[in-house]
């Protein structure tokens, strides 16, 4: 049996919003094992971002618990959590959040210099990963000179820089056309085929249809 | 690599950058000058004392050379005592008195000046700049009195008390023996010299003195051989030169208060400014500092990316702060040498490295702990709400 790199049990998470309490997530359990390709799809509201942020330990539950290769989450300080994601966690997001007057490779070094990787490694690093989402050719373009597409494989290189366990995007082709969504699916199936382990919350049905396997969640529960 | 990202962002927006430089330049500046005001006066006074090369200065009780028309009487055998005190090399007494000078032909109308009555070759207030030192009989001039009289060395002219009637009581004529500059003469004070014993003749002060400047030996203590003067004469005041300079800045301390409250004031202002810049900044860049938390960029790698950009920002206008107070201090300067009653060798504003170090210094910090406080503030948001929030 493949090891689970993360399992959620029994998660709920509420929010306020001014007097009211909203339970964004009812009881949500789910096992991600090592080489999955996991799609969480449903209507917008409906708790997929919430449950991603809750599996990388960037929001803690309001009760149950998230296992992070075997280390109960809710037991770390918010700095161990920091330092978990950079090294374990890529994260994808759907408006990229590139710095903008960083190049490519310099977006992509980011995560490496913040794990303190030596200049000289990281550099080597972030090229070989920015040649791995086929953007050698992009290496000193900044943000503003990419398309929707390049920025979103460049915040994708960004996630696996630290060679992480998890990769999680969320909506990761929201922003992007047809075309474009289809090259990022290409690329999840294949880095998952080499290896990566990948969750992403999408409402995008083909992206969800490309996945190994998908979970619903609808009103904060996950669909039968 | 955070601080790298705003450094470019800067030129992203040049106007917003250039009002941020010359808020802090301007302040920067202020901030500086003000600590030069601070000590300006006290410190070039000081330099203008030091330079005269008598450490000591007798004077009536209770007054500073210049200060009143109090004499110090009996002086001849007071002088003897205070030369007969072990360190002391040297007493220069002077006579102050205002006379009335007038060239001998008439040709031209009379002035008023300071005569100072003193032995020949004390230079401790002025220096001979053409001529001879004045002999008995003789006067020397500044060059005011020269340009209004039409004397120059070798004309004769009158000296009376001022005041005194056109019937003049004492009066006396004398040669001019030379052309002098004098340290202690305020802009548009005129000013001549005479010996001792003619002015206190011409002022019906025999044997008085205003005060006397006391040169002491090498390696003496001043604070030692005023103790020595004092213990046998009691009827003065004996000064240090430090002790003139804790006079005058007891007098000057609204000077050092208003500059003080202009340069917190200043501070504050800067403060403010890079406070509110980064402010905005943060708040405009609220999801990426957000995503890059949740990417897992630490609480102090973001902070001190934030911090750098203020610390830049600071850095840069504080530069160009420092060399605005230069120019400043320069144009103030020249605008404050009228103020009346004060040497126009005292300056108001000393520039001095240490001022414009600490002023650069004070805005680096005020400015970097200004922006801190938005940057730590936005670490601690939580980062889920914000991705939630900035969620299309």
């Amino acid at each position: 049996m493949s090891e689970i790199v993360v399992a959620a049990r029994d998660l709920t998470r509420d929010y306020r919003t001014g007097r009211a309490r909203v339970r964004a997530l009812r009881g949500v359990s789910i096992n991600v094992p090592r080489g999955d390709f996991l799609a969480v799809t449903g209507p917008s509201g409906s708790g997929k971002s919430t449950l991603l942020h809750l599996l990388g330990g960037v929001d803690t539950p309001t009760s149950g618990e998230v296992v992070f290769l075997g280390r109960n989450l809710a037991r770390m300080s918010v700095e161990e959590r920091a330092a978990l994601r950079l090294n374990q966690v890529g994260l994808v997001f759907q408006r990229f959040h590139l710095l903008p007057m960083l190049t490519a490779l310099e977006n992509v070094e980011l995560p490496l210099a913040a794990a303190r990787v030596p200049r000289g490694r990281r550099r080597a690093r972030a090229a070989a990963v920015l040649d791995r989402v086929a953007l050698a050719d992009r290496l000193h373009h900044g943000p503003g000179e990419l398309s929707g597409g390049q920025c979103q494989r460049v915040a994708i290189a960004r996630a696996l820089a630290n060679e992480p366990a998890l990769v999680l995007a969320d909506e990761p082709t929201g922003e992007l056309d047809r075309a474009t969504s289809r090259e990022v699916l290409a690329l999840f199936q294949s880095l998952n085929a080499e290896g990566t382990t990948v969750v992403v919350a999408t409402h995008d049905l083909e992206l969800a249809a490309g996945a190994k396997r998908s979970i619903e969640v609808v009103d904060g529960r996950t669909a039968p | 690599m955070l601080a790298l990202n705003s450094m470019r962002e800067f030129r992203t927006r040049p106007l917003r950058t250039l009002l941020t430089l010359a808020g802090v330049a301007v302040t920067t500046a202020m901030l500086a000058d003000m600590l030069m005001l601070g000590r300006g006066i006290t410190q070039s006074f000081g330099e203008l004392l030091e330079s005269r090369g008598y450490e000591l200065r007798l004077t009536p009780r209770g007054t500073l050379p210049f200060d009143t028309e109090a004499t110090v009487p009996g002086f001849a055998t007071l002088r003897d005592s205070v030369a007969s005190v072990a360190g002391v090399e040297r007493v220069a007494p002077v006579l102050a008195a205002s006379v009335t000078v007038e060239a001998a032909d008439d040709a031209r109308p009379s002035v008023e000046a300071l005569a100072l009555g003193m032995d020949s070759g004390d230079q401790g207030l002025y220096r001979l700049t053409e001529g001879e030192m004045p002999r008995p009989g003789e006067v020397l001039t500044d060059a005011e009195v020269g340009d209004s009289l039409g004397a120059e060395p070798g004309s004769v002219v009158r000296l009376r008390p001022a005041g005194a009637s056109g019937a003049w009581g004492r009066r006396a004529t004398a040669q001019v023996s030379g052309v002098g500059e004098f340290a202690f003469a305020s802009r548009g004070d005129l000013q001549v010299v005479l010996r001792l014993d003619d002015l206190q003749a011409l002022s019906s002060q025999d044997d008085q003195v205003s005060f006397a400047m006391i040169r002491i030996g090498e390696g003496s203590d001043p604070d030692s051989v005023r103790a020595a003067i004092l213990a046998r004469i009691d009827r003065v005041e004996i000064v240090t030169l430090a002790g003139i300079s804790e006079r005058l800045d007891a007098r000057l301390s609204y000077f050092r208060q208003t500059a003080l409250i202009l340069a917190t004031v200043s501070l504050v202002v800067a403060t403010l400014l890079v406070g509110t810049l980064t402010a905005v900044s943060v708040s405009e860049r609220l999801g990426l500092i957000a995503a890059l938390r949740a990417i897992g960029l630490s609480r102090r790698w973001i902070v001190g990316g934030l911090a750098a950009e203020s610390m830049v920002l600071c850095a840069i206008g504080g530069g160009i702060g420092v060399a605005l107070s230069v120019a400043v201090a320069g144009y103030l300067e020249s605008i404050l040498s009228d103020f009346p009653g004060l040497p126009v060798a005292v300056r108001f504003f000393v520039v001095s490295a240490d001022s414009l170090v600490t002023a650069f210094a004070l805005l680096l910090v005020a400015g970097t702990a200004a922006g801190l406080i938005p940057a730590l503030n936005a670490t601690r948001l939580e980062v889920a709400s914000i991705l939630h929030k900035e969620a299309p």
